[in-house]
């Protein structure tokens, strides 16, 4: 069995005396694709920090990749992509600007190449020049999936990615990231009808803390998936 | 390198476009200097001495309405956490942030000697000035970006900057002050003030670098 693509032990986030995420163990094999659950304040968005190595874990410890979140690497940074609940792109410039810009950060090759392609993708190309403040939020969303794609990361970590999206937003998110072969996702998400059609696994937290896992590295998960394939060598 | 180039060409690009923070420092600093003109006669012997007061005043308030309006953008768009997230060192950006701070900075300081020299009648851009300033803007260039990245994640951050910068950039003010005033002929004593005001600013740019990614970290 290949080592997990993301491991949680312990892992902790404290302010002041509240636990906003508390003793999380879980573990994401790779290729897998996990739906984060749980109600608003539940935890998801700081335990995606967390693994995106932005917010640093009060106790326990995450690994990303093969590598500790905490000090961060730029190797492992190389591998995330992170879709977060702001689009992260700057309003005063175009979207092509804005890919310029972060494939410098991440020192992309063939970025003008790259650009094109994941702009055409998003449906926005026609639109590349364009200031974002006139986009709607939509729109903005396209553009932030094409910003985290855009170093080819091989692990995404969104929160919330359908936000705003129209049907064929959601449909392209599916077709790049949720449905895409190979990537290691772990989505924090509120739309449960749409989880079913593209996770294989779930992590449902309650007050911070893990009250179920059910994913491919979980003995839960395992045991679900021994079942499901199970049932279908039986069919 | 190249990240600290794209972040000072992204910044530039962004002041442009978006001229609001800016333009209301440089009206600032230019309604201020016309109302000292107006109160007293800077260019007679007798308040002289006050005018390096006057032109470090207004380069600092003026920085702090800009430089807080740039960090406050970068906050609400989330765009500060997507360069942290990159590979590039946050001393890059750290760097690239603040050279665009402070040649925007600069800008403004350029403009308002100009006006200084036309309401006051006093020569202010001359070589020996435009090195104090540029040494000053530095120091005060590094410190205030560090604080301004700290004061865009608080809640409190209109009244974070200003407290936080003002104590920590009285020494750096007191020798910019004398240093100009050496340089406008004012008697200001023996004290190498110029000399101050460098090691303030590589004290200041050092410091904030190193400071820089754990300022960042939450």
């Amino acid at each position: 069995m290949s080592a997990p693509a993301i491991e949680t032990r312990g892992l902790t986030k404290r302010y002041g005396t509240l636990d906003v995420v508390r003793d999380v163990t879980i573990a994401v094999g790779p290729g897998s694709k996990t739906a984060l659950t749980g109600a608003n304040g539940a935890g998801k968005t700081t335990l995606l920090g967390m693994l995106a190595t932005l917010i640093v874990p009060s106790a326990g410890e995450a690994t990303v990749a093969g590598h500790p979140v905490q000090p961060p690497a730029p190797a492992l940074r190389r591998r995330i992509g992170v879709l977060a609940h702001l689009p992260m792109v700057y309003e005063e410039l175009s979207p092509w600007e804005n890919l310029a810009f972060f494939a410098r950060l991440y020192a992309v090759e063939g970025a003008a190449a790259r650009a094109e392609e994941l702009l055409r993708r998003v449906g926005l190309w026609a639109r590349r020049h364009e200031p974002t403040h006139v986009f709607s939020r939509g729109q903005h969303q396209r553009l932030a999936l094409a910003r985290a794609l855009l170093h080819a990361p091989d692990i995404l970590l969104l929160d919330e990615p359908e936000t705003g999206l129209d049907p064929e937003g959601v449909a392209v998110l599916d077709e790049l990231v949720l449905r895409a072969p190979g990537l290691t996702v772990i989505a924090a998400t509120h739309r449960l009808d749409h989880v079913a059609s593209w996770s294989d696994g779930t992590v449902h937290l309650d007050r911070g803390q893990v009250v179920e896992d059910a994913t491919r590295g979980s003995a839960s998960g395992a045991r679900a998936a021994a079942t499901a394939g199970g049932a279908g060598e039986a069919q | 390198m190249s990240a600290t180039l794209a972040v000072l060409r992204k910044d530039l690009r962004l002041a442009w476009r978006d001229r609001s923070g800016w333009l209301s420092a440089t009206a600032f600093a230019a309604i201020s200097v016309l109302i000292y003109s107006f109160a007293f006669d800077l260019a007679a012997q007798p308040v002289r001495p006050l005018l390096p007061g006057v032109l470090w005043t207004t380069f600092l308030f003026a920085g702090i309405f800009a430089g807080a309006h740039s960090f406050q953008r970068e906050a609400e768009q989330g765009t500060f956490d997507a360069m942290l997230l990159s590979p590039a060192p946050a001393t890059a950006i750290y760097l690239g942030k603040a050279l665009s701070h402070m040649l925007a900075l600069l800008v403004i300081e350029v403009a308002l000697l100009l006006l200084a020299t036309i309401l006051f009648s006093t020569a202010l851009l001359t070589p020996d000035l435009a090195l104090i300033v540029l040494v000053g803007t530095v120091g005060y260039v590094s410190l205030t970006t560090l604080l301004s990245t700290l004061g865009s994640r608080a809640r409190a951050r209109a009244v974070l900057l200003p407290a936080l910068a003002l104590p920590l950039l009285v020494p750096l003010l007191i020798a910019a002050v004398r240093a100009t005033g050496a340089s406008l002929g004012d008697p200001v004593g023996t004290a190498p003030w110029t000399l101050l005001l460098l090691v303030f600013g590589i004290w200041s740019s050092a410091g904030a670098a190193l400071l820089f990614p754990l300022v960042v970290e939450r």
